[in-house]
């Protein structure tokens, strides 16, 4: 009998499915991997085990009887804890106060905080995981971000008679490690394997998953394809069954080789996390951008749109010097932007349809610049519409009520509304169903057919294979290498982020 | 449409509705008659104009509590400046131009410094309120130094004929509140800046990643604020013809009233200028009907403030049941 079986798990929102028959089995005494591409489904199960998502149906089972999970309360009770990732700390209060955030402290007499026994306590934390140099005392704002992931991993390892530990649950914990730090956390968990306690495992770095754990469990689309032991599968197979399904016939064909001209031009680029990057684009070429979650992706195109200052370098745009300093500066330099973040950066979901597409080519579609023509707005915010196929009731219909996707028509069309000459795009059609896909796709090939260059970030490899000419690979907030799309395999190009190249 | 979406899209106004029939009903033979109106547009013209100023930035999601301070604070100024003998177009030019520098430093320190509305605010009504009192010693500046020219402008109006044989004018007042209602309706209704400060309320986040020069226009929006408190505090100063530190302070909340008033019959909870103006009209005429029906003023005080949690409380809670 197994520790914990769930089966027939399956969550929409707000109708899309992002779960579907999914099922997962752990032992006790083992490690065990979840394994999946960016959107695979991954988050959504690891909320439902924590009681912060209720799933649409699920049949949950601890040592064999049927258990629900109904809040992140009645998980710790049944002994689950979590390491997200992304680390929530309070930098205000003391180490020890965070490592016991939302647990009982100790009392003394009932009603005063035992602050000895607080400190004593995560401490002994904070020790078995071999941490001697950080003082439960001290503020958290004072440790550097691995120290404050450090403190973060303890608060699970503290330890509580009421409500014993028996299933760990890591994602992406050791992301913001050093390699000795991740080690003596490896030794933690098979430390706690060896005393019949389970692990979930999440991570990206696959030779570190397969060094851990003990089974794997791949999702896709989110519903689980496979599960097996991690001795009997090779780095290959365990990239294919993530990959899945081949790259292909989901995108259009392009039609014409990119034209000639250099579009953009970037040397020596470094803002925030980027460091000194270089490139160009010709006009109408697709330019895919890979790499790992957080390799500097965001950073390069905040910073060819004005968000993010630029430290270094030199941008050349159609042969002009460009430094923009703000959205404002590159919306005027014909630099358009779809935000990865489609509700809270793209979106105003309360206002009509016509702003939202109009908003940044306001001072063109009114009357000298500062009189609404709303007439004329709405014929113009149409015809946009019409080109990027969005299905609505009409121009005035509220953003807010349309489907994912047709949302995402909306920021295209508002993106396409001042014939921009370089499109960035940062994960286009995250969360977008196939057909508006489809059409996203078209949209993007009839854009660089009018001589457009686009920048297209994505986790979506297929996508990026699919729909690019060129792929740069960023690694530790720099551009590896750049390799054309055309032949290039899923597996190639997944090594090629983790940086290892095929043999 | 259902009952449910009537009442959300029209309850304000049905409740508004049921105001003036109540009082009508009570008062057949003052209320609902053109002079005790003209009344109530002049009574409320100082709320419109400072209503009118503070959705403007609550069309972005901020709001202002310094309005009230702002107002006696240029009252006063009026005042002092008065009594050194300046002349009224220079004092008036100070005063207003003083309220539009004050709602300019609440701008600045909201958008360019990044501190929360309230704080920024409420510190500068702080402010304002002590300057008020340390310009006039804390005494009301009324009497010779007061120009008559000043005060007659709140008395005067343009004739509208005999009504019933009573000769009725339209106030200076309210024609003031008028131009201002108007003004404020053609930068938020018809220009790209009043659409610009609708997009940060939308999405602050999206408004400026599609260009939107967020920063610059909160400044110009708390500025334009300041400037409609200081008329008011004119506007005031001129029907009493006198100015005091304190006359001012209770305008602020019933103007924050009055705009939430006016988003309980938005769709979106969405500010509208119109919407506003029938959320002065409610509050002012309830003040106008409960006086005349010699209501205790602070009994009166916690009809309008129930009055006001109902209409909120129902629109919020038909929203929810949507959902």
């Amino acid at each position: 009998m197994s520790f914990l079986s769930l089966e027939n798990v399956a969550k929409a929102y707000a109708g899309v499915p992002a779960l579907r028959r999914v099922a997962l089995t752990i032992e006790a005494g083992e490690i065990h991997a979840l394994m999946g591409e960016n959107g695979a489904g991954k988050s959504t199960l690891i909320k439902i085990l924590a009681g912060v998502v209720a799933p649409d149906t699920a049949d949950i089972r601890i040592d064999g009887k049927p258990t629900t999970i109904g809040s992140p309360h009645e998980a710790h009770r049944l002994g689950f804890r979590f390491i997200h990732q992304e680390f929530n700390v309070v930098p205000a209060i003391s180490v020890a106060e965070n490592i016991f955030m939302g647990r009982r402290y100790p009392l003394r007499a009932g009603v005063l905080v035992d602050w000895r026994a607080l400190n004593a306590t995560a401490g002994d934390a904070l020790e078995k995981l071999g941490i001697t140099h950080i003082n439960p005392r001290q503020r958290m704002a004072r440790l550097s971000p691995g120290d404050q992931m450090l403190v973060r991993l303890s608060s699970a390892f503290l330890s509580e008679p009421d409500a014993p530990a028996r299933l760990y649950v890591m994602d992406e914990p050791t992301a913001a490690l050093t390699r000795d730090e991740s080690e003596r956390l490896f030794r933690v968990l098979r430390q706690i394997r060896a005393d019949g306690g389970s692990v979930l495992y999440v991570s990206h770095r696959l030779d570190e998953v397969m060094a851990l754990c003990d089974r794997a469990t791949v999702m896709r689309d989110g519903a689980t394809v496979d599960t097996g032991r991690m001795a009997d599968i090779t780095h290959d197979d365990l990239v294919a069954l993530m990959i899945g399904r081949k790259a292909g016939d989901a995108y259009p064909a392009a039609a014409t080789t990119p034209t000639s001209g250099t579009a953009l031009e970037v040397r020596d680029l470094a803002a925030g996390r980027l460091r000194s990057t270089s490139f160009s684009l010709r006009r109408g070429e697709i330019l895919g951008i890979a790499g790992l979650s957080g390799s500097g992706q965001r950073e390069l195109v905040r910073a060819l749109f004005g968000d993010l200052p630029m430290r270094s370098g030199t941008v050349t745009l159609d042969g002009k010097p460009y430094r923009p300093f703000s959205p404002a500066d590159a919306w005027k330099a014909g630099v358009a932007y779809v935000p990865r973040e489609r509700r809270s950066e793209g979106l105003m979901l309360t206002r009509p349809i016509f702003e939202n597409i109009t908003l940044a080519q306001l001072r063109r579609q009114s009357l000298g610049g500062s009189f609404l023509t709303p007439r004329a707005e709405q014929r113009f915010a149409t015809t946009l519409a019409a080109d990027v196929r969005l299905r609505s009731t009409g121009p005035r219909q509220l953003a807010g009520q349309l489907s994912g996707g047709n949302q995402q028509k909306v920021v295209f069309a508002k993106a396409l509304s001042g014939n921009p000459k370089l499109l960035l795009l940062d994960e286009p059609t995250r969360g977008v169903d196939v057909g508006a896909k489809f059409d996203i796709y078209t949209i993007i090939r009839d854009m660089t057919q009018k001589g457009m260059a686009v920048i297209l970030v994505s986790s979506d490899l297929p996508e990026l294979i699919g729909m690019c000419d060129r792929i740069a690979v960023m690694r530790d907030g720099a551009i590896a290498e750049i390799v054309p799309a055309k032949g290039l395999g899923e597996d190639d190009l997944l090594n090629r982020c983790y940086g290892r190249v095929a043999a | 449409m259902t009952i449910a979406t009537l009442l959300r899209r029209y309850g304000t106004l049905i409740g508004f509705a049921l105001i003036l029939g109540f009082f009508w009903f009570n008062l057949p033979d003052t209320f609902m008659t053109a002079r005790n109106w003209l009344n109530i547009t002049q009574q409320l013209s100082m709320l419109m104009v400072v209503a009118a100023g503070m959705t403007i930035v609550m069309v972005m999601g901020d709001f202002d509590l310094s309005v009230g301070s702002a107002a006696s604070l240029s009252g006063i100024v009026a005042g002092v400046l008065f009594a050194a003998g300046y002349p009224i177009w220079m004092t008036v030019g100070v005063a207003l131009l003083g309220g539009l520098v004050g709602g300019a430093i609440n701008g600045v320190l909201v958008s360019f410094i990044g501190i929360l509305p309230f704080v920024a605010t409420l510190a500068m009504l702080t402010i304002l309120s002590g300057a008020a009192f340390v310009l006039s010693g804390g005494k009301t500046i009324s009497g010779a130094s007061i120009p008559a020219d000043f005060s007659n402008f709140a008395r005067g109006g343009i004739p509208l004929g005999d009504i019933g044989g009573v000769a009725v004018m339209l106030p200076n007042l309210t024609i003031v509140a008028l131009v201002v209602v108007f003004a404020v309706w053609v930068l938020l209704e018809q220009t790209t800046f009043g659409r610009r400060l609708y997009a940060i309320g939308g999405n602050i986040e999206a408004a400026y990643l599609s260009g939107v020069a967020v920063r610059r226009l909160k400044l110009i929006a708390f500025a334009l604020t300041g400037l409609s408190a200081a008329a008011a505090g004119l506007m005031y100063a001129s029907r009493v013809a006198s100015a005091n530190p304190t006359q001012g302070s209770g305008l602020m909340l019933n103007a924050i009233a009055a705009v939430f008033l006016g988003m309980t019959m938005s769709e979106q909870g969405v500010p509208r200028i119109l919407a506003t103006v029938i959320g002065v009209l409610i509050l002012g005429v309830l003040d106008n009907g409960l006086t005349q029906l010699s209501v205790d003023s602070y009994i009166r005080q916690v009809l309008v403030g129930a009055i006001i949690l109902l209409a909120v409380a129902a629109s919020s809670f038909s929203k929810r049941l949507r959902r």
